[in-house]
């Protein structure tokens, strides 16, 4: 199994379809592009070709939002074919899901729900990921989640969770800095107490992106710019596990792409200063 | 039932009917009242998932209807028709014929012929690229041959019949689109989608070509899908059908 793939590095932004004419033309320099797996479980097309041209100039990392890797009941075998074939199509640098299930008893929600962090669960998602691996022969990332319920029988931390799949699968992590954040707040716990818990080895990708406020709650959003609290989480980060491929994510109320350039740009220099402060 | 099964299908249950929401205080941290709002954003979020997918594949029936009005059509489907995939691209398949059964769009009968043009129009934007072929190679087919040719078309061809005039109202809706927005409403149209290099097309076709189209889709010879545009009308002119089909690249090779 690879391991962390070395050649990617720096940071990445999501190529969504507004974007694709002024990216294909201007092509800035960043390390990676980011794209929704299943937007791409198509034969052919105008989005498929963006892809392979995105391919030609940049590495990908493909980002799943609907395999469901903790569903209770089944593994959708087709959703993984899909996903294998643009894999082998693609040939991505990072290929990513997350902890969470979507879907149960055939019914799907397309969300991202959050888990119990069980023993029972634990067994299911290693047992699931490492079919996954087997399946799409490389290693992948599992990302945290944010989360606006807490489940009472959790035996863990979703932290302590994930290093433990990543223990007995070899997956890597990818650490949304931002969910990170969003938890921290809406359960009350310390964030960088939950970084002491994850090894730098493990962690393939980082994410950052906005959320909004909604009374009690923050919800995870994807519209707006990276607030300072996840900046400076970002700073902890990148001090604890070094500079890892970083992910300005996006995808609600797209902006203009200099901002979002101008959001890499800023993780850039945070990454490269606390890495040399190491 | 493992723990972790019956955890998921309380929180389903509760996801799609509200008032089983209490049965999540079992599983859930927090009073009944912050289980109540934070399983909210979650029933919202899928609501939420069901129209972005319905508006992508139903931009102008969103349009026609309006936002407001289109949001609540898609959570009725989603309640009727939920999600069975990951992978949304293939949600909405059933909307013309939820639309023909939905009491509040009675008042809009194209609507069900309307939804079945944007699907023909969805599928084709995600169709497989058309294969390279030379249409020399149709000329060299012998003269007593050429009846039974049976044509390939590209993928995401398909033909939408109605009896109002879809393809007018799906064109004056495209963005863009600076024409006059009259709609003569007396008028059937039979919409012929198609796929040119990555553009997708809607053309009005003639009965005449649409049964020959028709035919020739279904499998049908040249010879058999000829005699049903002529009986559709006798004045059928298959020279300039095939011209169109093949300088568009709608054929992309043919078998014997």
């Amino acid at each position: 199994m690879n391991a962390a793939n070395p050649s990617v590095s720096g940071t990445g932004i999501g190529l969504r379809q507004p974007h694709y004419r002024e990216v294909f033309e201007r092509l800035p320099p960043l390390g990676f592009l980011e794209v929704h797996s299943e937007n791409f479980f198509l034969e052919g097309g105008a989005s498929m070709h963006a892809l392979e041209r995105a391919r030609a100039a940049y590495p990908i990392s493909l980002h799943g939002v609907g395999l469901s890797l903790g569903s209770a009941d089944t593994l959708a075998g087709e959703h993984l074919a899909r996903l294998k074939r643009l894999v082998d199509r693609v040939e991505p640098a990072l290929v990513s899901e997350h902890l969470c299930w979507g879907g149960v008893g055939g019914v799907h929600f397309n969300d991202l729900l959050p888990l119990p962090y069980t023993g029972e669960a634990l067994a299911l998602l290693a047992d699931r990921i490492d079919h996954v691996q087997a399946t799409l022969k490389r290693r992948i990332l599992v990302e945290n989640l944010s989360a606006y319920v807490e489940c009472r029988h959790s035996e863990m931390t979703e932290t302590a969770f994930l290093a433990e799949l990543a223990r007995r699968t070899g997956c890597g992590l990818l650490l949304d800095v931002n969910n990170l954040y969003v938890n921290a707040i809406n359960f009350g716990f310390d964030p960088v107490a939950r970084l002491a818990e994850l090894d730098a080895a493990s962690i393939g990708q980082m994410h950052l992106a906005g959320h909004t406020v909604a009374g009690d709650c923050l919800i995870d959003t994807h519209g707006s710019l990276v607030c300072d609290p996840v900046w400076s989480l970002y700073e902890e980060a990148c001090r604890r596990f070094g500079a890892k491929p970083t992910l300005i994510e996006w995808d609600t109320d797209l902006p203009a792409l200099d901002v979002l350039l101008s959001q890499a740009a800023q993780a850039d220099a945070i990454a490269r200063r606390e890495v040399a402060h190491v | 039932m493992s723990e972790l099964l019956a955890f998921e299908t309380d929180f389903a249950a509760a996801l799609r009917e509200r008032g089983r929401t209490p049965q999540m205080q079992r599983w859930l941290a927090g009073s009944g009242e912050l289980v109540e709002s934070r399983m909210a954003i979650y029933r919202a979020n899928m609501v939420a998932a069901a129209d972005k997918a319905l508006a992508s594949a139903y931009p102008v029936i969103r349009q026609v209807v309006g936002e407001d009005f289109f949001h609540g059509l898609a959570r009725e489907y989603q309640r009727g028709t939920p999600s069975v995939s990951g992978d949304l691209t293939g949600f909405g398949a059933t909307f013309d014929a939820f639309l023909a059964a939905f009491e509040h769009t009675a008042s809009m009968p194209y609507l069900p012929d309307l939804a079945r043009l944007e699907w023909a129009v969805h599928r084709a934007y995600g169709a497989a690229d058309a294969p390279d072929w030379d249409a020399a190679t149709l000329a060299a087919v012998q003269a007593e041959q050429q009846a039974a040719i049976r044509f390939e078309w590209a993928p995401g061809t398909a033909l939408v019949s109605s009896t109002y005039p879809i393809v007018r109202i799906w064109t004056i809706h495209q963005p863009g689109y600076d024409g006059e927005f009259s709609v003569a409403w007396d008028l059937a149209d039979t919409a012929l989608v198609s796929r040119d290099g990555f553009v997708v097309t809607v053309t009005d076709c003639s009965p005449a070509d649409a049964a020959f189209v028709g035919a020739s889709l279904a499998g049908a010879t040249l010879a058999d899908a000829a005699a049903a545009a002529l009986a559709a009308d006798p004045h059928f002119d298959l020279g300039a059908l095939l011209g169109h089909a093949l300088s568009a690249r709608l054929i992309c090779g043919f078998t014997l």
